[in-house]
């Protein structure tokens, strides 16, 4: 039996996404404090101190799925900067600058002031100077060494955590100072709990992937993993995951599938083509279904309430966006094993160097321990002008047929 | 002169500089990052060498690097790969951009050269950064201690200290030269001279650069006057793009390159426990891009535009070196502050669209020549 849509992810962008847009500018008008941040930040740092975080990069993905990605990226262009920057950058850099009213949501409440950390990136850093100097706030840095091991969270090195819970420490004192409220320690802790069954709940959701047919997509993956990101250590994420993992556990005991006759059943690498995300459609109409995405099971990491510090140390720190690419390989193998997968796709994401190099790598190390092939495409998750969908769909349909002769 | 002769030769000849080191049972250390503390490599006795790319095609590594990564990188890489880079006997990397972090990967992966070592380098200077920084100097030193099977004492730490910082000396000496006007050398030229400080012995570059400041007077073929530059932007590691500048009527007097003022503008403090003065004078040092207090770059820049009198700004991107690519617009509206003109290029390290740069560059200082 097949059935592609979930009840628990239906009308998800307005009951979502949207609301959280228009109660971010309801707490904005009430002079909440706001801040801006970044993937890889410690963002129940903000949550449990009520402070309302706004998540470009989030914003970006809704331009795209509305299409209005490309008009902003090409403002930021006008502006000076260059075409090949991250397109997330780009098109709330481009938001950033000129006319208001018609942008989607309204745009982004303003911040109060700024964090951000070199976990993932340096554009992360870059992007929030220029914001800082724009609307003149405070940027904190929360500045992450390397991990050039590609350790675990367990054996990270001892004086790369140290490091970071001393910043959190020195965070906590700025976020103190610009909200001009104390820190409650059993706030955190609560916070953190809330984080780690919300985590749980999303390993729970990702297991039930493994079964054959595989339950549920890309699609509703790439939606759902909002609450990991965005709102990770709060109750609406915990009730959202419980309602959610019910149901593909249901799926998946009634052997519903994505698609009727799995032929494919595929690890999706990086980011998804917000502005496109009918391409995963395309996959299931060709037998093919997207089983696990790295980007779903690179947030999720247990965290124990009563080191609250230290475990957002050890969740973010060990994230591969700040690793070897070993890290990444590690994940990949773990998940081509785990899920049964017979295809790994790499998207090369034009702007970002930090995710697309490497790959070669991957690709060249999962074949030779697996005999999994990887198929690296060019993309960008939300400049449609640095993706040639034809030719992308060709490279699909001749991976496939190679997959079907190895079978 | 044939003096300026020796420097270009000391880039051209690097190769064979770096072999006849190693005859003396040596070691000879690569890095690409100007955060590597060079004095710690130099007290090991090692010969430190930044591995530089070249114009000699990049197919090998092509294989390797998606289109859209830093061409610098794709040439080192590709230089490495071709076997340019055999006789290296240790290579550095750090993570000061996106890039070389995950350079640090493909060299592990696919080159022949052992012994690659990464320092994680912070992109703040607070002093908790400072500590962590100090830190991993130290663990820098050990492992070439047992890498190595040396030791490295404070004495040779003091003494690769004095030696670096007579470089610097020197090299801040011979960019006064550029304050003249016509300047006593040429842009080209002073890229040149701090380039080859990367790849020569420190006591032999130190020779050379005593006998320039010597001899420079007497000079009979001037460098000829023309429109007053300052070039800024992502690494430079040859001299092609200067070239075709003062081929056109400009003279390059100033430059922000991390291989040019920013790689020695600023000393070690020998009062201080050698390592945590060299420590300290890398992350205090003006800021690359990568760094949470870039501004003080746009300062530096600022002032190297005044004290070298320029007339206009030429800002070298490389392709998809994020980084710079930010901070392009920001110092553009800097420089516009001192209502000098700027001119933005983005460039391929491989020089393919040379042409087109090339028709730019020639209007622009048209432009500026112009309105003098």
């Amino acid at each position: 039996m097949s059935e592609r849509g979930l009840q628990a992810t239906r009308g998800f962008y307005r009951n979502y996404i949207k609301k959280y847009y228009e109660e971010a500018h309801k707490a904005k008008a009430e002079k909440r404090p706001v801040a801006w941040v970044t993937s890889t930040f410690p963002i129940e740092t903000l949550l449990a101190m009520d402070i309302v975080p706004i998540w470009p990069e989030n914003y970006a993905s809704v331009c795209a799925a509305k299409q209005a990605s490309v008009e902003l990226c090409e403002r930021a262009e006008k502006e000076g900067f260059s075409r090949d920057l991250c397109s997330y950058s780009r098109c709330v850099l481009g938001s950033m600058f000129g006319e208001e009213k018609a942008l989607p949501e309204g745009g982004m409440p303003k911040p109060d002031f700024l964090v951000t950390t070199t976990c993932a990136c340096d554009t992360h850093l870059k992007w929030f100077q220029v914001a800082s100097r724009l609307y003149k706030v405070p940027l904190f840095l929360l500045d992450v060494p390397y991990n050039i091991s590609g350790a675990d969270s367990l054996s990270l090195e001892k004086t790369h955590v140290d490091f970071y819970i001393s910043q959190l420490e020195e965070l906590f004192s700025f976020l103190e100072k610009q909200t001009g409220t104390r820190l409650d320690k059993t706030r955190l802790r609560e916070t953190v709990a809330l984080s780690n069954q919300t985590s749980q709940l999303w390993m729970e959701i990702q297991d039930c992937r493994k079964t054959i047919p595989c339950p549920m997509d890309a699609r509703d993956a790439f939606s759902a993993v909002f609450f990991m990101l965005c709102v990770p250590g709060t109750r609406m994420a915990v009730d959202f995951y419980t309602t959610l993992r019910d149901e593909i556990r249901e799926r998946a005991r009634n052997k519903v599938g994505v698609v009727e006759n799995e032929k494919y059943r595929l690890i999706w690498d990086n980011l998804p083509l917000w502005f496109n995300l009918k391409i995963f459609e395309y996959l299931n109409s060709l037998g093919a279904v997207v089983v696990a995405e790295t980007f779903s099971h690179v947030w999720a990491g247990s965290l124990d309430p009563s080191k609250p510090l230290e475990s957002l140390a050890r969740k973010y720190l060990a994230n591969f966006a700040n690793a070897s690419v070993k890290r990444k390989i590690d994940m990949i193998l773990n998940l081509a094993e785990g899920f049964s997968v017979n295809g790994i796709i790499l998207p090369t994401n034009w702007g970002c160097r930090m995710m697309s190099l490497g790959e070669t790598i991957v690709r060249d190390t999962v074949y030779k321990k697996l005999g999994v092939p990887s198929l690296i495409i060019d993309v960008d998750s939300s400049d449609w002008r640095n993706y040639n969908e034809a030719q992308v769909k060709d490279r699909f349909e001749t991976f496939f047929e190679t997959l079907t002769r190895k079978q | 002169m044939e003096v300026l002769e020796r420097f270009r030769d000391c880039l051209s000849k690097r190769h064979d500089i770096a072999k006849g080191w190693k005859k003396r049972n040596k070691p000879v250390i690569g890095w690409t990052c100007t955060y590597t503390p060079e004095e710690i490599i130099h007290a090991a006795e090692a010969l430190p060498v930044m591995v530089l790319g070249d114009l000699r095609g990049t197919k090998l590594a092509d294989a390797y690097l998606p289109s859209n990564s830093c061409s610098f990188a794709r040439s080192c890489l590709n230089a490495a790969l071709r076997g340019d880079y055999d006789y290296l006997d240790g290579f550095v990397e750090s993570n000061s951009c996106d890039n070389r972090g995950k350079i640090f990967d493909m060299w592990t992966h696919y080159t022949k050269i052992p012994n690659i070592y990464f320092i994680n380098t912070p992109h703040t200077n607070t002093e908790k950064a400072h500590q962590f920084f100090y830190e991993e100097v130290v663990k820098f030193k050990e492992w070439l201690e047992k890498t190595f099977n040396i030791s490295i004492s404070d004495q040779a730490l003091k003494k690769a200290i004095e030696v670096h910082n007579k470089n610097r000396l020197l090299l801040k000496k011979v960019y006064d030269l550029r304050m003249k006007d016509p300047p006593l050398i040429s842009g080209t030229e002073a890229l040149e001279i701090s380039l080859s400080s990367t790849v020569t012995p420190k006591e032999e570059h130190n020779k050379l650069l005593n006998q320039l400041l010597n001899e420079i007077a007497n000079r009979s073929n001037k460098p000829k006057k023309g429109v007053r530059l300052l070039v800024t932007g992502s690494v430079m590691d040859n001299a092609e793009l200067i070239k075709i500048i003062e081929g056109v009527g400009g003279t390059v007097v100033a430059d922000d390159w991390c291989t040019g003022s920013r790689y020695f503008w600023n000393l070690v403090d020998l009062d201080n426990d050698p390592l945590r003065a060299i420590a300290r004078r890398y992350l205090d040092k003006i800021p690359s891009s990568f760094m949470y207090h870039h501004e003080e770059r746009f300062k530096h820049v600022l002032e190297m535009a005044k004290r070298y009198d320029v007339e206009a700004a030429v800002i070298f991107v490389l392709k998809f070196c994020d980084t710079h690519m930010f901070d392009a617009p920001l110092l553009r509206d800097e420089l516009k502050t001192l209502d000098l003109p700027v001119l933005y290029l983005e460039w391929e390290h491989s020089m393919s669209g040379i042409a087109g740069l090339k028709t730019r560059i020639e209007a622009f200082i048209e432009m500026v020549g112009g309105v003098k």
